[in-house]
């Protein structure tokens, strides 16, 4: 009995000390991204299922709006009314930094 | 004097004669995944280095918590936790620092969690009790080794991506058989250091 009290309090213990320390590390070491990688994200199907050849609906957001991307339907899970349509919405009412519009299609 | 010898020459038998990659089989994952740029395997050397030398600090102690308080049946559980922080920690170092380098690794950074080489080299000090001396010329040895192989095999890369390879074995066929060749070259080591 007394070994599972202890394998409790050791393991919540490590857990704790850990996540604490990732968490001011995630702090600290914050890098700054563009913020329309997140608005992207969220919009993509999320499904996370690579067909796309990039890692994860995050990693086809940030080709997108790095501009490397143009073809949003490489995106196989997505639905042109659910998920392109509002993204090429959200990218045109939010163009780049320096005014120039990104170039994105179906 | 006699001490810092012994430490050496355990430096240099995990290193050489015992290679993590050539000679125990492990970690061939990232051997073979980042190693077509030598500037990107020497980074994931590095990444290496730093983990496992930090995690067989980190565990030697935490083994010793264990077995005080008789359950060391957790041991694999404590050190996956204190590697995948550590693999988190250098991830977000890095892409602070060198988002070139944070690019080139790709998912073999966050894949260090699971290089076996890590878990190995932890596990085995644990395994057989050596103290804490030992477990750090271990793991550093253990890493040095793992950096030294993936660097020259990413050289041999670079090469052979020349004109004169045969079709079929272009790319990662001809890669296998260069670490073979060069597993044979590691076995003429043993028996350096008794």
């Amino acid at each position: 009995m007394i070994k599972i009290i202890w394998a409790i309090l050791i393991l919540a213990a490590l857990g704790i000390i850990f996540g604490l320390g990732l968490s001011l590390a995630s702090k600290y070491l914050y890098v700054k991204e563009d913020e329309r990688i997140d608005e992207v994200a969220k919009l993509l199907p999320n499904a996370n299922c690579g067909a796309c050849g990039y890692p994860g609906c995050r990693g086809l957001a940030e080709a997108i709006v790095k501009g490397e991307e143009h073809k949003i339907s490489k995106c196989k899970p997505g639905k042109p009314d659910k998920n392109f349509t509002p993204i090429i919405n959200y990218l045109n009412e939010h163009p780049n930094e320096d005014g120039t519009k990104l170039d994105v299609k179906m | 004097m006699q001490y810092v010898v012994t430490f050496l020459l355990a430096i240099i038998s995990s290193m050489l004669i015992d290679n993590v990659v050539l000679s125990r089989f492990y970690g061939i994952c990232p051997f073979l995944g980042v190693s077509d740029k030598p500037k990107s395997a020497l980074g994931m050397g590095l990444a290496v280095i730093f983990v496992i030398v930090l995690s067989t600090i980190i565990c030697w102690p935490l083994f010793e918590l264990l077995k005080l308080a008789e359950i060391t049946f957790l041991d694999t559980v404590v050190y996956i936790l204190v590697i995948a922080s550590l693999v988190q920690l250098v991830g977000l170092f890095i892409k602070k620092y060198s988002p070139s380098l944070y690019k080139s690794l790709g998912i073999y950074l966050p894949l260090i969690t699971t290089n076996c080489a890590v878990l190995g080299v932890v596990q085995g000090n644990s395994d057989m009790g050596l103290d804490f001396m030992s477990s750090l010329a271990n793991g550093i040895g253990t890493s040095v080794g793992f950096l030294i192989v993936i660097f020259i095999f990413s050289c041999i890369r670079t090469r052979l991506q020349g004109p004169q390879t045969p079709k079929a074995f272009k790319g990662i066929p001809i890669a296998l058989i260069t670490a073979a060749i060069m597993a044979l070259a590691f076995i003429g080591l043993s028996g350096m250091v008794n």
